[in-house]
């Protein structure tokens, strides 16, 4: 079972699905936290936890160094900023029941990319943390465009037609308050869990699954995989997926002409149950 | 979790032109051997073939290959290996 479930969702069937993982305090009193983080130039992103010794480790393959840090890392990520992948279905309805719901400037590609704000929004904020950004948009920036529920709706399928992927991310576990769009190379989680292994990313519910006897090796679901799990297969003449590896984002189940690729849930298969 | 795979080799009979099982598999776990190991340039009797759970860490369990057997010689199970 997904730990985030078993922990929060309090009797809906999956943690994104609980209201309550939505209803984050708009102001808290500052403690004391600590010597200020120092900013890191190269680590951009949710790929600030990780320095420099670290990548040396991987680089070396000193798996005593690398797995320490990579528990420390994730252990540190999971209590306050993290994501799971879901499919757009799921997503349309968390949008259902979420307010308020904004559109907003992607950190990462801003970071890796350069984009400028105008072609940049393509990450979504939501839940009371919105009123903040509105609020002082000096401390958050790249300003906000706030959306009904039927245009936050719009906006993910359009984004879903793209070939981005759709996240949930933690602020401060188990607060949901983002609906990310990514995908590789620019994503940070994606980067960090795909490229490091450190898991900022966690696989969703779902796990896709091609009938090879609807596949016609048309191969346009090939470039829809953002986590390296689709490939083709040239002796089959077919799309292959490392149902290991799947993240359960859907993107190639929506592109495929044939309707081949479903989507299942992950529970049903004991192989895949415990692979997050 | 890792699944154990059993063929039940008399029960399978033809598996060379069967290949139902081969095909079906969406992580391609299940494999061709055969009982007398590889033989370089020499014909192997075809009754000397046998389907085994090669890459048995991809199973997601599926049972795809149980059910697409038309010999029921394929059980996967995922009970663990605790009875010894």
């Amino acid at each position: 079972m997904c730990q985030w479930c078993d922990k929060y969702a309090e009797g809906y069937s999956r943690w994104y699905f609980n209201p309550a993982n939505y209803a984050r305090k708009l102001y808290k009193i500052r403690k004391d936290e600590g010597p200020e983080i120092q900013p890191n130039p190269i680590a951009p992103g949710g790929m600030a936890l990780e320095d420099r010794d670290f990548i040396e480790a991987l680089d070396r393959k000193d798996h005593e160094v690398i797995s320490k840090r990579r528990h420390e890392i994730e252990q540190l990520a999971w209590q306050v900023h993290f994501g799971q992948v879901v499919t757009l279905e799921d997503t349309l309805k968390v949008i259902d029941f979420i307010y308020p719901i904004a559109l907003m400037t992607c950190a990462c590609r801003r970071s890796m990319l350069g984009l400028s704000d105008e072609e940049n929004f393509t990450c979504m904020g939501m839940g009371p943390g919105m009123y903040k950004w509105e609020r002082w948009p000096n401390n958050y920036r790249g300003g906000l465009q706030f959306l009904t529920s039927d245009e936050a709706k719009d906006a993910v399928i359009r984004m879903n037609k793209r070939g981005l992927v759709q996240t949930l991310f933690t602020f401060g576990t188990p607060y949901l308050g983002g609906i990310c769009n990514c995908d590789y190379p620019d994503c940070s989680a994606i980067r960090t869990t795909i490229d490091h292994g450190v898991q900022f990313l966690w696989k969703g519910h779902h796990v896709a699954r091609i009938d090879n006897d609807l596949c016609n090796g048309c191969a346009s679901c090939v470039h829809r995989c953002q986590f390296k799990a689709l490939s083709f297969s040239a002796s089959q003449n077919k799309a292959y997926i490392d149902q290991f590896q799947c993240f359960g984002c859907g993107l190639c189940a929506t592109e495929c002409p044939q309707e081949a690729i479903s989507m299942v849930e992950r529970a049903s298969l004991p192989g895949l149950a415990n692979v997050w | 979790m890792l699944p154990t795979i059993t063929v039940d080799d008399k029960k399978c009979q033809d598996p060379l032109n069967c290949a139902k099982c081969l095909l079906i598999c969406p992580t391609h776990v299940l494999g061709l051997g055969t009982r007398v190991g590889p033989r370089k340039y020499k014909e192997i009797d075809k009754d000397q073939f046998i389907v085994a759970g090669v890459r048995f860490e991809k199973c997601s369990g599926c049972m795809d290959c149980v059910n697409t057997c038309p010999n029921k010689a394929i059980q996967v199970s995922f009970q663990g290996r605790s009875e010894k």
